[in-house]
């Protein structure tokens, strides 16, 4: 019994002594997450089975035959009006759908990987289990946060091909997949934490799921129907009393950051922009009284509200987690 | 004999239900010490607490010299802590399992394979090693859960209700890993309401009832504070009223009384009659009971003394009240 001697000052394992030096960025980061035992235990439960592959493949073949009919449809409707088809306007209309279905997935996707994440271990009453290892809380948490994060990039990556479909239409632009990608990318991030910070608050998972993906839509559904009813009350109060320059701007401000936390308002506006002022980066929007207002475009400030959202929410969890039962 | 664990006032209270109440116990270093009470005196609360899960109103207690409340980590690097739940992933194998939580001690992995089957073979599960661990039966996973305590080879184990629930032969086998496990040097400290584990296997002995220790100390030393005299059991084949007077006549004896028999049934004449006797004296004094016996030529089939009738001493110590 190697592991086993019974002798009691030798009894506990060598571990790293408090005095010790830091790790290095590379080992902290590969005890964080290559070496994190739950990234293994959740990737080897997860990929277990044909569970995993046939939710892929059964993925891919619903996003290939909507392209598929979208394609079919979208060609027949414009050869009816035009001579010819347009292929750099059927190679956009590709890519957008695609990005759109993906973007729709990852909102309801990512948190069904995560909303069970702690609350979970919960009940199945390995949670005391876990808090009586060695196991950091920030492991546990970052460990729940990548696996389900590396499932939802290979759902991603594997839509790779339907996207490049539009390549063979051109049409679509380096910076629009670059673009396309980090927002979906964030996208993920913050609707996964948002699972993972639920699921630690709350005892049990039905209740994380449910307050998951209420956050969900709101996030995805409920603020463009916000957006919706703000568009005709500020051009009414706009009509009615010309606002100074300093309301006007604080309005436009306050539109564009609402604009800037919703995924779907981001990639229209961020689209759209793309086309009308060529730029990916910044624009400017004519105030009445004839000056201009710059505008960063909201795909960066979308990444970033996710980045900082999403770190905010893993914190609270990691010290959720870290907190010994009152 | 130093004490490895040792708790001073621990208190929980959740608003006006106190659920352990200035609970100070030492557990001696190298022992068994079974925790006993009935359900809902506070034996889990504490565990919880000794185990860093749960915060301690207040209070304080130390487990081989790491503070609950000031180093956690300490604690659980020394702790081995199975609940009275089985707590197993159903989507992995058996070895899965013990890698995992091997790996969430920090064992690297390199010594995690041998280490696997180490604790496989301690607890007998070598054959199940590539089996999902939803497929184990009852007495399967518990002996699996003992291995995952086991994993950072910790000094102490603490232990929830380890028999619970188990048939009688699963019990027999986690009792028999229990010894096997202080033989190789563990401290062991376990909740339990099944007295007959404690008097067979246990060192030492808590009694706690309401959320208060009523009783410590070992299995010997409570029963004589307990219960202060001795029970010897006398077996004659005849001549009782020959018995009897040779005893009431000598020192020590306290009482002589006919064994009960069942309600409503007659010893059948000529059967062997059994005399319960209550008797102060020491070891020397039990031995001259039985040479005068003898001497006056009663014929004696079996003579002895109820050891550990841990069931006296429990009904002594409790009131039967339940917080």
């Amino acid at each position: 019994m190697s592991g086993l001697s019974a002798d009691a000052p030798a009894t506990t394992p060598p571990a790293p002594a408090p005095a010790a030096p830091r790790p290095a960025r590379a080992g902290r980061w590969r005890r964080l997450f290559a070496s994190n035992p739950v990234v293994a235990k959740e990737l080897r439960g997860r990929m277990r089975g044909p569970r995993a592959f046939v939710v892929l493949t059964v993925y891919l073949l619903l996003m290939s035959s909507f392209v598929t009919l979208l394609y079919v449809v979208y060609v027949a409707s414009t050869t009816s009006v035009y001579s010819g088809t347009n292929a750099q306007l059927i190679g956009k209309f590709v890519f957008g759908a695609v990005v759109g279905i993906e973007l729709l997935l990852v909102c309801f996707i990512a948190p069904a990987f995560t909303a069970g994440a702690i609350s979970g271990e919960r009940e199945r009453q390995t949670y005391d289990l876990l808090r009586t290892t060695l196991l950091p809380a920030h492991a546990l948490v970052l460990g729940k946060l990548a696996s389900a994060l590396s499932y939802i990039l290979l759902l991603l990556v594997a839509a790779f091909p339907l996207q490049s479909l539009a390549f063979l239409l051109g049409g679509v632009a380096p910076e629009e997949v670059l673009i396309a990608s980090g927002l979906l990318i964030a996208t993920a991030f913050l609707f996964a934490t948002s699972g993972i910070f639920f699921s630690s608050l709350m005892r049990r998972t039905l209740g994380s799921t449910v307050l998951t993906y209420a956050f969900a839509l709101m996030g995805t559904l409920g603020l463009p129907l916000i957006l919706v009813a703000l568009v005709p009350l500020g051009s009414l109060f706009l009509n009615n009393a010309p606002p100074g320059a300093a309301t006007e701007t604080v309005l436009f401000y306050a539109f564009g950051a609402l604009i800037a936390i919703n995924p779907i308002a981001t990639a229209v506006t961020t689209e759209v922009l793309l086309i009308n002022q060529q730029s990916a980066f910044y624009f400017t929007v004519p105030l009445s009284n004839g000056g201009t207002l710059p505008f960063i475009s909201p795909w960066l400030p979308f990444m970033l509200f996710c980045f900082v959202a999403g770190a905010v929410m893993t914190m609270v969890s990691i010290l959720a987690v870290r907190r010994a039962e009152k | 004999m130093p004490a490895i664990i040792e708790t001073k006032n621990l208190t929980k209270r959740y608003g006006a239900l106190v659920a352990v109440d200035a609970l100070s116990l030492r557990v001696e270093q190298g022992a068994i010490y079974g925790f006993v009470g009935p359900n809902g005196a506070g034996k889990t609360t504490t565990m919880r607490m000794m185990t860093t899960l749960l915060q301690p109103t207040s209070g304080e207690a130390w487990i081989a010299g790491a503070s609950i409340t000031r180093d956690p980590r300490g604690v659980r690097r020394a702790i081995g802590y199975m609940p009275d739940f089985f707590g197993v992933y159903d989507d992995m194998k058996v070895w899965e399992y013990l890698d995992f939580f091997a790996a969430c001690y920090e064992i690297p992995e390199a010594a995690r394979k041998v280490l696997i089957n180490d604790l496989l073979e301690l607890v007998d599960l070598t054959h199940r090693r590539d089996d999902m661990v939803d497929t184990l039966s009852r007495g399967m996973k518990q002996r699996l859960c003992l291995a995952r305590t086991l994993a950072h080879d910790p000094r102490i184990l603490i232990l929830d209700e380890p028999a619970s629930g188990l048939d009688p032969r699963a019990r027999i086998e986690i009792r028999e890993l229990l010894l096997e496990l202080s033989r190789l040097g563990k401290t062991i400290f376990f909740s339990t309401h099944i007295l007959a584990d404690v008097a067979e296997i246990c060192t030492q002995v808590g009694i706690v009832e309401a959320g208060r220790l009523v009783a410590q100390g070992s299995l010997d030393e409570m029963q004589r504070r307990m219960t202060p005299h001795r029970r010897l059991h006398l077996t004659v084949l005849g001549q009782a009223d020959t018995a009897r007077q040779v005893l009431t006549g000598r020192e020590g004896v306290l009482a002589v009384r006919d064994q009960e028999t069942p309600a409503g049934s007659t010893p059948a004449p000529g059967a062997p009659l059994v005399l319960d006797i209550d008797f102060t004296g020491d070891d020397a004094g039990v031995s001259g009971l039985l040479q005068a016996l003898v001497g006056r030529g009663v014929p004696v089939l079996h003579f002895s003394e109820s050891v550990h009738d841990l069931e006296d001493v429990f009904m002594q110590a409790t009131k039967g009240i339940v917080s």
